[in-house]
């Protein structure tokens, strides 16, 4: 054996044998240390169950959106889920993910609400809270605004027509009280020609048994339409002397929501319509009578509007609101409503503005002001006034297309949401018939009303259609 | 006209519908982006142990951390460029991929409808022009009349009604498919090429489009009737009378050619109408064309899908307008250029 292998054979064994005794010291250091640490050294940091926190208990009413903050909630590695849970009876809600979640609360009652949080070691820990909804409270200004101006303007009608024709004072002069017995005159002129003509008599007729469901029908229906009150029976029961359309899948009675649409349905109608109206009226006169550079450019955004299909347009505009309200609603139709009008009336005043008696008026130095005042609001208004009565049927077909879309206004009976509400829970299936052809004839009979009204007085203002 | 005045005319024309089609991209894109809630959380699956990271990316993707005037100029850059991008669902499909997709449903369904509304319409308004104050006028009137105040979607639902049940326990009466474009649990759920399939397509067809051609029935009758009733007072009409021409050969000669320039600008400016109407056939029925895909991408907040769809909806209408207008100056002399 050469040296130089005993050498190697020594390297080779010793080294094992150190290092196995030097494991076993190794251990022993460990082992001990490990005492000493656990001893000596506080405990480290065990992961903490979290804790939730959902808030304290609230009282809110029906219809509104609560949003919750679970911020509160407390651990020390950091949660990583949050879960919402609503219990109302029998149904569940859950929400899952962020920190703060927003709830609609429809029934009345109390509902548990729970937050289980999760921490990023899978600990986890809930929360309860009761929430209470009451009944919503009625404010009369704000679920009632839109009376108060015809209110005032009736009162104000009725005091102005009694001064100017059956007061002798002297507040009026001659030519004024010449003027409104000739605006009289005209009026019971065109009203005649309206009711005398077969297509107007019948609208009239129409619109007349629409506007009084609109003014009684509420109070003539049998029973509550408000989900939440006691009024609610079985769901789905076929039609009954009790129920005479029976009821929908919230246990609501048909027929009783069908006398309460009318109203609706005649206010988003009519008040849509008057702000496309006044939108489309102002934009084509100043359009019209000023020319220009800014009649191109209104014109260009009219082109834009008109292209974009018109649900479309409100679909998007509907979604961008998010929760629609009524008032909401009406404010979406109207004013994506106002580019045809202000087509009609700009073409209108253009042909107006180049009469002779407008251009007497300005040779005689009038301004404009007096001229749109004297000689084009009066030629132009009866063609406005017509377009306005096509505008509210138009306007009732917009209502109950979005509200069937499932873009509702919430906390409102109108015909729309109906024919939703029964798409929505397949009235075919459960063989409610009703609950689909009523709304819809009531939508089809209102819309024809105003339609041949609408003709009518087109024909009757519009002489240029009457040789027909 | 002369050439110079029209070539200057479709100059014109053509720097209007620039500026519109300009308009309708930002209305379109200042709708979309103004829509409350954030795309990136239907995105992502809701899942604690997801990897930040494959949120990460999809924001870069898509860009969304960019701020909106950024977003805007990128909007318009890709679309002048014709890169419509992905949709942020559909397993990121290209956009354009989808669109024509379903379009091709949407399509067929608007051409049956118009076709059949056109001849319906136009007979309907022609005979009952033809026959003034006459039972057949009277009585088409009163429907049309009906019809033009029907909402489209609630006579889609009467007709599934009508046509899924045995009214007054007839039971010959036909039972017609309510929902979906073919029928899939036969046929697999890709189109292709074969008889049967097309035999299904077509049945599922008849509700939706005779829903959309009634829908829009009204319309067209009621120009068609008045514009003839304009036209059957004009002095020609007596003189044709009054050489000895028949009823028939009147209307056909005389009548029907004058009457007709209304009758196209109808068609044209109600295609954004019959647009609108599609989209709630398609929800009634069903039927997977773009105003089904619409509602989704709305629901969906599926932002590159919806702002191509109402592109193209707006550009289609506007360049039907104009191929109108061109119509019109061809076949009706009497116009003058604006």
């Amino acid at each position: 054996m050469l040296v130089s292998d005993i050498d190697e054979h020594k390297k080779k064994k010793r080294p094992t044998l150190a290092r196995q005794r030097h494991g076993l010291v190794l251990m022993a250091f460990t082992v001990l240390m490990a005492a000493f640490a656990s001893a000596v050294l506080p405990a480290p940091a065990l992961a903490a169950p979290p804790i939730a926190d959902a808030g304290s208990d609230q009282i809110v009413e029906q219809y509104e959106r609560v949003t919750f903050d679970g911020s509160g909630s407390t651990d020390d590695v950091g949660i990583v889920n949050y879960t919402w849970s609503f219990i109302y009876g029998d149904n569940v809600w859950q929400l899952y993910g962020e920190v703060n979640d927003s709830f609609y609360f429809i029934e009345m009652g109390n509902y548990t609400v729970t937050l289980n949080v999760t921490d990023g070691d899978g600990e986890s820990s809930t929360d309860e809270m009761i929430v209470t909804v009451i009944k919503e409270k009625v404010n009369f200004i704000e679920d009632y605004w839109w009376s108060l101006p015809i209110i005032g303007a009736t009162i104000t009608a009725v005091v102005i027509l009694w001064i100017v024709l059956y007061s002798g004072l002297d507040v009026v002069s001659v030519p004024t009280r010449e003027k409104s017995r000739l605006l009289m005159h005209r009026f019971r002129y065109v009203s005649k020609q309206v009711v005398t003509h077969k297509m107007g008599a019948v609208g009239t007729a129409i619109l007349g048994f629409f506007f009084a469901l609109a003014v009684f029908g509420p109070l003539l229906a049998p029973y509550s339409v408000d989900p939440a009150s006691d009024d609610v029976t079985e769901l789905y029961l076929k039609p009954s002397p009790e129920h005479w359309m029976g009821t929908d899948s919230r246990g609501v009675d048909i027929y009783s929501q069908l006398l309460h649409g009318a109203r609706t349905s005649i206010i988003v109608g009519i008040f849509a319509a008057i702000i496309a109206s006044l939108m489309g009226a102002a934009i084509g006169l100043y359009s019209g009578y000023i020319g220009g550079w800014q009649d191109e450019v209104i014109m260009r955004v009219n082109d834009v509007i008109l292209s974009i299909p018109w649900l479309v347009l409100m679909i998007l505009l509907a979604a961008m609101v998010g929760e629609i309200t009524l008032t909401l609603l009406i404010v979406i139709i109207g004013v994506t409503g106002w580019s045809g009008t202000a087509r009609l009336v700009r073409a209108q005043v253009m042909s107006l503005r180049e009469r002779m008696y407008v251009e007497r008026a300005r040779a005689i130095g009038s301004g404009d002001m007096h001229i749109i005042n004297k000689h084009i609001m009066p030629n132009a208004f009866p063609l406005i006034f017509a377009n306005t009565i096509l505008t509210v049927a138009i306007s009732i077909l917009s209502e109950a297309t979005l509200s069937f879309l499932r873009m509702r206004p919430v906390g409102t009976t109108t015909w729309g949401t109906m024919l939703s509400y029964a798409e929505q829970s397949s009235a075919l299936q459960s063989g409610l018939y009703w609950w689909i052809i009523a709304p819809g004839l009531c939508i089809v009979f209102l819309v024809l009303g105003f339609t041949l009204l609408g003709h009518a007085l087109d024909e009757v203002v519009n002489p240029r259609l009457r040789r027909r | 006209m002369s050439k110079s005045s029209m070539r200057k005319m479709l100059l014109r024309r053509g720097v209007n519908i620039i500026i519109t089609i300009f308009g309708i991209m930002t209305l379109n894109f200042i709708l979309v982006h103004a829509m409350p809630g954030d795309p990136i959380l239907n995105m992502v699956p809701r899942d604690p142990k997801l990897d930040p990271a494959y949120k990460e990316a999809l924001v870069d993707k898509f860009n969304l951390d960019a701020s909106l005037p950024e977003r805007y100029v990128t909007y318009l850059w890709n679309t002048i460029t014709l890169d419509w991008g992905t949709s942020y669902m559909q397993d990121h499909r290209e956009v354009v991929d989808i669109v024509f997709t379903d379009m091709r449903w949407t399509v067929l369904l608007i051409g049956t409808s118009t076709i059949i509304t056109l001849i319906l319409g136009m007979l309907i308004g022609a005979y009952g022009a033809y026959t003034r104050g006459g039972a057949f006028d009277m009585s088409s009137t009163a429907l049309m009349l009906f019809f033009y105040g029907m909402p489209i979607f609630w006579f889609g639902l009467v007709l599934q009604m009508l046509f899924s049940t045995y009214p007054a326990g007839m039971d010959w009466w036909p039972q017609l498919p309510t929902g979906g474009y073919y029928d899939t649990v036969e046929h697999g759920s890709t189109f292709h090429w074969d008889f049967w399939l097309i035999l299904s397509v077509l049945e599922h067809l008849i509700l939706p489009s005779m829903t959309l051609a009634v829908g829009s029935l009204a319309g067209v009758a009621i120009v068609m009737r008045s514009s003839l009733l304009d036209v059957m007072s004009e002095d020609y009409i007596l003189t044709a009378r009054a050489k000895g021409l028949t009823d028939f050969q009147v209307l056909r000669l005389h009548a029907m050619p004058n009457g007709m320039p209304p009758m196209i600008a109808l068609i044209a400016l109600s295609l954004a109408f019959v647009i609108g109407g599609a989209y709630q056939i398609e929800y009634v029925f069903n039927y997977p064309g773009i105003g089904f895909r619409t509602l989704n991408a709305i629901w969906e907040l599926d932002f590159p899908l919806l702002q191509f769809i109402v592109v193209i909806g707006g550009v289609a209408v506007v360049i039907a307008n104009f191929l109108a207008d061109i119509i019109l100056i061809f076949i009706d002399p009497r116009i003058k250029i604006a």
